[in-house]
């Protein structure tokens, strides 16, 4: 477990290497996929080709889909793209280069699924063996045409009695796999090129926007994971104060009831006993006011509709009214950003 | 599984030992690769040859490239390369070293897949088994009976035993086994010849420009080193960033939510004692900005780092972005270079 928990640490690291992780993990999980898939040709004359260029095309769909799915930078995407701008205006180049990272991240999978079932074989034979051009084997002279397509057809199936055996089956087999093989590596080829020129030439154009973009769109990743977790610690001690309140408030009521014959203490017990219990001032310094279902669900919907500017010196009002009273309390906090600058 | 770590964190140690790493597993990868895949020779005689052909060079360059794709430096080459020079000269040296390390390493793989192929010898059959000499191997006095296509195709089928049907001609495993020895040889004469030739690489560049070798290596570890730097420093700021984004938030929320309340003992509870508590938090993550504190100066910081780098020589005082920064003075170029000093 050591092993995993280093490696985990690892790809923890950052935002890219968390992706890197899940996208190299999806791409085993692939490989594991197909070795273990077994493949099964109809050999029926119209279904073969279904089959077969179902099988190469279908998983990979899937495993696209599943490779966005399993990347939280695309919902965070998504989010960033919709929400209204509101404070905090939206730039579109940082959206372009998130959306172009989940995609090149999603597309691993489905290409390793594609190149292992073309330099494999079984799937390309079982998809063209009846589109084979039966002048090209001197097997097929003395067959009718029917009986030619019907053989073409059983060709993916080594164990049919028709075409056991038969050497113009190996042939037509040997040669779609040949053709099959020739093409996934092609493929293979074509893309790792296209990825070697984009890796090199890249720092040809734009270098500083590209920097600037891939540090914001971290940021917003980063901003993201940690309101989750914020909001998280808020929602863990809100629960705390409401059961905290609610067993005190029975306690309360159970003294008015005259059940115990303590000194009751009135109003202020729900308040104070929570807060005598809590000892630890600081957590519930976001909740003071923060302390009801519609004040957080406001808290929420804020967020979204209008995000804090990217500017933490100068930190507008969240509501126009709000402008004079907060600016006391907004001087503080600049000088203490003015200090940490000396 | 502390040796697993320690190995784990030599190898992370710079680029340069990452990089062998991958080597080595690319190396191992690119031998498992082969014997997975299933050679199949097409037995056709114009086909042979291509396919052959393909199999022993197309993997080779697929691997050579994959490994300088999974290479960082590659980008940081092309980066260093087209970089202005700004206050920081670029040296042709330090550039020339890192391709030329880059390049080695990524030679390992489709080096281990020629010599690998050439000695299973599983293509070199298939391409060369139409020139076989079938008057030396074979009845010689039945070959000139059959036309050129005909013997072609004939001898096209010899790596594929079960449609093979020439044994009149040419016993079978006779072609084979001449054709499977050739490539042999062929096989460990390659592997002989570049393990030379990286034997004489190694031990005769020390008696060339030893010095000026030394100094492009340190430089390039160094700027490999610095990015990493930068890199992780960014992301600590984006972080310090969105934490003092998010409690300023919050802090906002609250202070509007209490100026709202027109009675109750939140309306009175006293902003100014949660103040300490997570002042001292906020604190914290403000020093971690180092001063930078909006995205405009941010941006700025971002373009100024590729257009105009730093230059290598701690303890000036110069202002990093001339008249551009607003924010006035040499105070944070001063933060940064004492954070340098203090990390190196």
């Amino acid at each position: 477990m050591e092993k995993f928990r280093t490696l985990f640490q690892h790809f923890q690291s950052s935002s890219e290497s968390v992706m890197n992780g899940i996208c190299l993990l999806l791409a085993a999980v692939t490989v594991k996929l197909y070795s273990s898939f077994d493949f099964n040709c109809p050999c029926l004359a119209r279904y073969n080709a279904l089959y077969g260029l179902g099988l190469l095309l279908t998983p990979p769909l899937a495993l696209f889909l599943c490779g966005l799915l399993a990347n939280r930078q695309s919902v965070v995407m998504v989010e960033e793209w919709r929400r209204p701008a509101g404070q905090r205006r939206k730039d579109p180049g940082v959206i372009r280069y998130m959306c172009s990272s989940v995609l090149q991240r999603a597309l691993a999978a489905p290409l390793v699924w594609i190149l292992l079932a073309l330099l494999d074989g079984k799937c390309f034979v079982c998809a063209f063996s009846s589109s084979v051009d039966p002048e090209k084997f001197l097997d097929f002279a003395n067959m009718t045409p029917s009986q030619v397509q019907l053989f073409l057809a059983k060709v993916p199936c080594k164990e049919d009695e028709l075409v056991r055996d038969s050497p113009a089956r190996k042939a037509v087999s040997r040669y779609l796999r040949c053709l099959s093989q020739a093409i996934g590596w092609s493929i293979a080829l074509l893309l790792i090129v296209v990825a070697f020129l984009a890796r090199c030439l890249r720092p040809c154009f734009d270098q500083t926007v590209f920097l600037q973009r891939r540090y914001w769109s971290n940021y917003v990743d980063l901003e993201q994971k940690l309101f989750d977790e914020t909001c998280c610690e808020h929602a863990r001690d809100f629960a705390h104060r409401c059961v905290l309140h609610f067993f005190a408030s029975m306690q309360s009521e159970m003294r008015a009831r005259g059940l115990r014959r303590d000194t009751a203490g009135g109003s202020p017990e729900p308040l104070e006993g929570p807060d005598g219990l809590d000892g630890d001032g600081s957590r519930k310094a976001h909740l003071r006011a923060v302390s009801s279902r519609e004040q957080v669900d406001r808290l929420l919907s804020t967020w979204y509709s209008s995000k804090p500017p990217l500017d933490l010196v100068a930190s507008p009002g969240l509501r126009e009214g709000g402008l004079n009273h907060r600016a006391p309390t907004v001087a503080p906090g600049a000088r203490l950003s003015q200090h940490t600058d000396v | 599984m502390d040796k697993f770590r320690m190995i784990f964190q030599f190898l992370q140690s710079n680029q340069e030992s990452f990089m062998n790493g991958i080597c080595g597993i690319m190396a191992l990868a690119s031998a498992q690769m082969y014997s997975a895949f299933d050679f199949n020779c097409p037995c056709l005689p114009g086909y042979n040859a291509a396919y052959s052909a393909g199999i022993l060079l197309a993997p080779p360059l697929v691997l050579f490239l994959l490994g300088l794709v999974l290479n960082n430096n590659v980008s940081m080459l092309a980066e260093e390369w087209k970089r202005p020079p700004g206050r920081r000269a670029k040296d042709p040296a330090v550039l020339r070293y890192m391709f030329c390390s880059m390049a080695q390493r990524a030679l390992i793989a489709p080096v281990v897949w020629v010599a690998v192929t050439l000695l299973d010898g599983k293509c070199f059959l298939c391409a060369f088994c139409t020139a076989v000499p079938v008057s030396v191997l074979g009845n010689g006095s039945l070959a000139p009976g059959l036309s050129p296509p005909e013997l072609a195709r004939l001898l096209a089928r010899v790596p594929c035993p079960d449609i093979y049907d020439g044994d009149w001609l040419l016993a079978r495993d006779v072609a084979v086994r001449y054709l499977r020895c050739i490539s042999q040889a062929l096989g460990w004469s390659f592997v002989l010849l570049t393990t030379l030739l990286a034997f004489v690489v190694r031990s005769v560049r020390p008696c060339f420009t030893q010095a000026a070798f030394l100094k492009s290596k340190y430089w390039s570890h160094y700027i490999d080193i610095e990015r990493k730097l930068f890199d992780e420093t960014c992301t600590e700021h984006a972080k310090a960033f969105a934490k003092v984004c998010i409690q300023q938030f919050f802090e906002a929320m609250n202070h509007d939510l209490e100026l709202g309340h027109a009675h109750g003992a939140l309306a009175t509870a006293p902003a100014g004692s949660a103040a300490p508590g997570t002042a001292d938090g906020a604190e914290e993550e403000r020093e971690k900005l180092r001063g930078i504190t909006d995205q405009g100066t941010m941006n700025r910081l971002l373009a100024s780092w590729h257009m105009c780098k730093p230059p290598l020589r701690l303890g000036q005082e110069e202002p990093l972005m001339g008249n551009g920064w607003a924010g006035g003075g040499p105070r944070p170029p001063r933060k940064e270079v004492a954070t340098y000093i203090s990390r190196v």
